[in-house]
C-alpha cells in the first residue's frame, strides 16, 4: 500500500428475497448504515464506487454510479465497477487505487444486487454472462453446470465423497444461524444436503448459493482513522472459460492474488485468523482453502470436518454463513465479506483477517487483508 | 440476443475445428438446462480433443466416465425463435473406459445376449429358446419406467423414474438406456442382482437387448462374460433392412404408429452399431430363416446342443 487506508465504516441490508425493496431502497439502507457506523457525515465522502453485475438485466437499470451519488446531498463523483460475482472486491480495489493516488481521501464503496425481480431462468441466463459466451454458453451450460464439472473432476482426482462435501454447506448454515443479516438462519444437516434435489451432478440444490437481494457498503479513508487498517488489496484474473485452463481443481487467480496480498501486507499466511471465502458452490470453498494455502491440495475438507465436529482450528472460516447461508447478491458479496471480516477481528480480538471474493469460475479474484490495530 | 443470426453464423464457422475424437475430462448432468434446450436433463462434458484443445459440449450416451473416449457427432441442438435449426457438435461415448472393466474379478459366468433392432425377431427367437431350453435358460427381466401396455409378457418390471434413478444411483441397476420418445420418459435397465440370481440357480441368463444395455453389461461384467449375438434383418442395404423391420412392426400390431416411428428411428442407429462396434459381437446372424437362427444358436451356445 502506498499509504495507510482505514476501514472507517460498514453497513449492509439483510440478504434475502426482499420483494418489497428496490435496487435503490437496498442501496440507500446500506449507505445510510455505513455512514452512521463511521461517525462521519455524508459530506465527508469524496467519491462513490458502485459494484453491480446485473442491474440492466434484472432491474432495467444501468448508470448506477449516478443513482448512488444522488443519495448523498452533495452528489460526489461516482463510478460503477463490474467483474461478475467478484465486482465487490474489484470495486474495493478501485477505491483503494483512488485513495492511493490521492484522487480522493474518503471513498464510499457500495455493492448491490437485486435479483428477485427477474425469473430464475432469466437470472441464470444473465449470470452465464460471467462465463465465456462463445466457449461455454452454446452447449447449454449454466453456472451450476460449470461447478458440477469442477466437482466431478475434484472427486475423481482426490476421492472426495458426496457425504464429505455435504459438510461444507452444513457448516455454513450453522454459522449463518448467528448472523442477523443472513438469508437462511436455519440448521441444515449434511444428510439433508446429500438428499436435496440434484442440480448438476454431483452438485445438489443445497450445494448452491441462493439467488438473493441485498446491498453492503464500506467507507475507506486515508484521512479518517479507525482500528481497522486495510493492509493489502490485490486482484488477479484467469481465462473466462474453464475449457482453456490447465486444471479444473485449482484456481490460479486465487493463488496469484494471495501471494501478492501476503507480500503487500508483509505477513505470513499462518498469522491470518479469520477468512471469508467465496463459496458460490460448496466445492469452491474446498478449492479456495487449498489455493489460498490453508490446506494441501485435496485436503480442504479436513478443515471443514474439524470445524463441523467443533474442534478448535486456528482459522475461522465463513463465520457469516458464507454465500450459501448468508446469501449471494452477487456484486454485494465482496463488499459484505470485508464488512464481516472487520466485525470478526474486533469481536474476536484477532489481528489479521482476509476477504476472498471471485467472479465466474474465478476468472477474476480479489483479496483484501485487514489488520486490527487494537489486537 | 444469445442466438441471433450473426452469433450463430460466426459459431458455425468454427464448428469444424471441433470434429475430433477426445476424452472426457469431466462431465455433469444439468437437471434444468436453459429452456430453449427442452426439459430433459442435459449431459455436458469437458472434453480434451486430440489436438490438445478442450471443448465444453453436450454428451450423447449414458454411464459417462472420466477418461472415456468420445467421438464427435453433428446433432440438432435446438430450434430458435426465428425457426432456425441450430446444430452443434456433440460427443458420443464409443468405448466404455478400459479402466472400468472389472479385470481382477473372477469370471462370473456367461450371459447370452441377443441384440438387434426392433422388429428383427428377438422376442420370437427368445420364445422358441425358452420353450425348447427352458431348463437351462432364464431370461433377465428388464426394469423400465415406461407405462405397461398390452402385448407385454412379463419381461418388464415397471417402476417410476424416481425409483429407477435411485436404484441406478445405488449401483443396483448396472446397464441403462434411454430410448427417446415423443410421449414419455423411457428408461430401461438391468439389475445385477437378477443376473447373479440366475447364475446361482445354475442357469444361463438371456438378455434380449440393445446397444447401450449391451455396453453396460460388458462394462460391468466384462466383455468376455457375454456371449453376444447380433440379429440383423434380411437385406443387403440399410434401406431394405429398414423396410423389412417396418413391415414386421406393423404386422405384429403391438405398437401404435407413433411408437413405430420412434422404433424405426432407433433401428437405424442399431444397424449402424453392428458395424461400428464389431468388438461387442461374437456372431452376427441374419434372421431370414428362423430355424437356421435357432440351430446356429444351439451350436454356438455351450450347453444347448446337448439339451
Amino acid at each position: 500500500m502506498q499509504c495507510d487506508v482505514f476501514l472507517v465504516g460498514t453497513g449492509q441490508t439483510r440478504f434475502g428475497e426482499l420483494f418489497d425493496r428496490s435496487t435503490r431502497d437496498v442501496m440507500e439502507e446500506a449507505i445510510g448504515n455505513a455512514i452512521e457506523n463511521s461517525g462521519l457525515t455524508s459530506l465527508d465522502i469524496d467519491m462513490v464506487v458502485v459494484a453491480n453485475m446485473l442491474a440492466e438485466q434484472t432491474n432495467n437499470q444501468a448508470h448506477l454510479g449516478s443513482l448512488a451519488s444522488q443519495m448523498l446531498p452533495h452528489h460526489p463523483p461516482a463510478l460503477r465497477v463490474e467483474a461478475a460475482c467478484g465486482s465487490g472486491a474489484v470495486a474495493l480495489h478501485t477505491a483503494t487505487a483512488l485513495l492511493e493516488s490521492k484522487r480522493a481521501e474518503t471513498v464510499l464503496v457500495v455493492g448491490v444486487e437485486k435479483m428477485t425481480d427477474a425469473s430464475t431462468e432469466d437470472v441464470s441466463t444473465a449470470l452465464m454472462g460471467a462465463a465465456d459466451s462463445e466457449l461455454d454458453q452454446p452447449s447449454g451450460l449454466t453456472f451450476p453446470g460449470i461447478f458440477g464439472l469442477i466437482a466431478q473432476r475434484y472427486m475423481h482426482e482426490y476421492g472426495l465423497t458426496r457425504e464429505q462435501l455435504s459438510l461444507v454447506s452444513a457448516l455454513h448454515h450453522r454459522n449463518g444461524m448467528r448472523n442477523p443479516f443472513a438469508q437462511f438462519r436455519i440448521e441444515v444437516t449434511p444428510e439433508a444436503v446429500s438428499q436435496s434435489s440434484p442440480v448438476a451432478d454431483p452438485l445438489r440444490l443445497l450445494d448452491c448459493s441462493p439467488i438473493s437481494d441485498g446491498a453492503a457498503a464500506c467507507i475507506l479513508s486515508t484521512l479518517h482513522r479507525s482500528p481497522l487498517r486495510l493492509a493489502a488489496s490485490q486482484i488477479a484474473t484467469d481465462t473466462l472459460s474453464i475449457a482453456q485452463r490447465a486444471t479444473l481443481t485449482s484456481f490460479s487467480a486465487s493463488k496469484e492474488a494471495m501471494e501478492r496480498a501476503l507480500r503487500e501486507a508483509e505477513i505470513d499466511r499462518d498469522e491470518i485468523k479469520a477468512l471469508e471465502t467465496h463459496d458460490c458452490f460448496s466445492i469452491a470453498a474446498l478449492i479456495n482453502l487449498e489455493d489460498l494455502g490453508f490446506a494441501e491440495p485435496g485436503e480442504g475438507i479436513r478443515l471443514y470436518e474439524a470445524l463441523y465436529k467443533g474442534r478448535a482450528t486456528s482459522l475461522m472460516i465463513n463465520r457469516s454463513g458464507g454465500l450459501k447461508a448468508c446469501g449471494h447478491p452477487v456484486a454485494a458479496t465482496g463488499v459484505k465479506q470485508l464488512c464481516d471480516i472487520g466485525k470478526q477481528l474486533i469481536s474476536e480480538k484477532k489481528q489479521w483477517g482476509i476477504a476472498h471474493n471471485f467472479g465466474g469460475a474465478c476468472a477474476s479474484c480479489g483479496i483484501h487483508l485487514l489488520e486490527n490495530l487494537d489486537a | 440476443m444469445r442466438d441471433s443470426s450473426p452469433i450463430i453464423h460466426r459459431a458455425q464457422k468454427k464448428r469444424s475445428d471441433k470434429l475430433q475424437s477426445g476424452t472426457i475430462v469431466s462431465f455433469t448432468m444439468l437437471r434444468n438446462p436453459p429452456s430453449q434446450f427442452g426439459k430433459s436433463p442435459r449431459p455436458i462434458g469437458l472434453i480434451e480433443l486430440e489436438d490438445g484443445s478442450n471443448v465444453l459440449a453436450t454428451l450423447v450416451g449414458s454411464n459417462f466416465q472420466i477418461g472415456q473416449t468420445v467421438r464427435p457427432r453433428m446433432r440438432l441442438s435446438y430450434v430458435n425463435e426465428e425457426k432456425l435449426r441450430i446444430y452443434e457438435v456433440a460427443y458420443e461415448t464409443v468405448m466404455p473406459a478400459r479402466i472400468s472393466y472389472p479385470r481382477e474379478k473372477a469370471f462370473p459366468g456367461y450371459i447370452l445376449a441377443l441384440t438387434g433392432p426392433s422388429g428383427v425377431g428377438k422376442t420370437t427367437v427368445s420364445r422358441i429358446l425358452a420353450k425348447g431350453f427352458g431348463g437351462s435358460l432364464t431370461s433377465v427381466p428388464i426394469v423400465t419406467t415406461r407405462a405397461p401396455k398390452s402385448g407385454d409378457e412379463g419381461e418388464y418390471l415397471h417402476m417410476t423414474t424416481k425409483e429407477f434413478e435411485n436404484m441406478r444411483a445405488k449401483g443396483a441397476i448396472i446397464a441403462v438406456t434411454h430410448i427417446p420418445s415423443a410421449t414419455e420418459e423411457r428408461w430401461y435397465g438391468y439389475r445385477a442382482a437378477d443376473i447373479e440370481a440366475i447364475w446361482k440357480a445354475g442357469k444361463l441368463p438371456v438378455v434380449i437387448t440393445e446397444m447401450h444395455l449391451l455396453q453396460g453389461l460388458a462394462t460391468h461384467f466384462g466383455r468376455r462374460s457375454i456371449l453376444s449375438f447380433g440379429l440383423l434383418p434380411p437385406g443387403k442395404s440399410k434401406r431394405t433392412m429398414l423396410s423389412h423391420l417396418l413391415h414386421r412392426l406393423r404386422t405384429r400390431g403391438r405398437d401404435t404408429e407413433e411408437h413405430i416411428k420412434d422404433r424405426l428411428k432407433n433401428a437405424e442407429a442399431d444397424i449402424a452399431f453392428f458395424k461400428e462396434r464389431k468388438d461387442l459381437f461374437d456372431h452376427l446372424l441374419v434372421n431370414e430363416d428362423l430355424e437356421k437362427v435357432i440351430s446356429t444358436l444351439k451350436e454356438r451356445v455351450p450347453g444347448l446342443s446337448e439339451a
